[in-house]
């Protein structure tokens, strides 16, 4: 007999939400997420995802933008507030590296000194079926938190 | 009726979702993907240094040489390395399967060293580099390009008004 946690557990594996957070992004690499989600031809929720409002549902969190200095405190507030287990998914090089914004006093590249990224989607922007790529990347890490 | 017209071409059609992650996808044959470097090719002008938007491609000199690096990870793609590039040593290819866990962060990178050598005529120690081909009428042969390898910048020069090229 199964518990109802184990029970949950078990659903909540097979459909993990996903909340994008934009921190200061140029949205190139938020277009491209947008794409992953209303276009059929890629399609996301095949994966079992689906993009959530609140970052208090969230499973899976896909973050863009180097981090600039203005959003920082707000960007670190959002991602408080999402419940753990999570898994951080950089996409984009900006918050893997800065990118073009590298070294630049407007900005706290790289993104992994102040909050933990689990997969990095590198590209400017990566394409829609890098994203997915990262996001099959991300269920499989997150399969094994739960 | 309008309907039925869709419902029948979408039978026929199928569906519009790529199978991918399932499935590979489909790839533009000119797509802009991963940078590729040939060492052998590379004449270390630095040129791709000075033109590198997101400053990804970096050369700084070693014992061993002159080392280029170049980290995936802050490449925007844009081609200018390859479009400067004089004897295209360094070529884009349609590898767009770069997503990794962050703890490979570091790996996703090219180190290559041009080696020192010393030179086969003066005796000066120079970088084993390849020759730079551009304008030289005839071109280099394989053979060539292996003999000014072990040259150094002046002997090259003199082999090359010997050869009676213009460069």
């Amino acid at each position: 007999m199964k518990t109802l946690t184990e029970t949950m557990r078990g659903l909540a594996a097979r459909s993990p939400w996903i909340y994008r957070i934009n921190a200061g992004s140029c949205n190139g690499c938020d277009v491209e997420c947008a794409t992953t989600a209303c276009i059929p031809r890629y399609d996301v929720e095949r994966l079992g995802c689906q993009y959530c409002g609140s970052p208090r549902h969230a499973d899976i969190v896909l973050i863009t933008g180097p981090l600039t200095a203005r959003i920082k405190d707000d960007v670190l507030r959002v991602y408080a507030e999402i419940p753990d287990p999570k898994v951080t998914v950089a996409v984009g090089i900006c918050p893997i590296s800065g990118g073009v914004f590298r070294e630049s006093y407007a900005v706290h590249a790289p993104m992994d000194q102040y909050i933990p990224i689990d997969v990095n989607v590198p590209g400017c922007p990566p394409r829609p079926q890098a994203i997915i790529e990262g996001v099959a990347l991300a269920i499989d890490i997150w399969r094994e938190r739960l | 009726m309008k309907f039925f017209k869709i419902f029948a071409r979408n039978l026929i059609q199928g569906p519009s979702t790529i199978a991918f992650p399932f499935a590979p996808a489909w790839t533009p044959e000119r797509l802009r993907g991963r940078i590729v470097f040939d060492l052998a090719g590379c004449t270390g002008c630095r040129a791709c240094e000075q033109v590198c938007a997101g400053g990804a491609i970096r050369f700084d000199k070693t014992p061993q040489g002159l080392r280029f690096m170049m980290w995936h990870n802050t490449c925007v793609f844009c081609g200018l390395c390859t479009f400067y590039c004089p004897t295209k040593a360094i070529t884009q290819s349609d590898d767009w399967h770069m997503a990794h866990a962050a703890a490979h962060k570091f790996e996703m990178a090219i180190r290559e060293v041009i080696p020192y050598t010393t030179c086969s005529v003066c005796g000066l120690k120079t970088l084993a580099s390849a020759p730079n081909p551009v304008g030289v009428v005839p071109p280099f042969s394989a053979e060539e390009i292996e003999q000014h390898r072990q040259l150094c910048a002046g002997c090259r020069k003199k082999a090359m008004a010997e050869r009676g090229a213009t460069s």
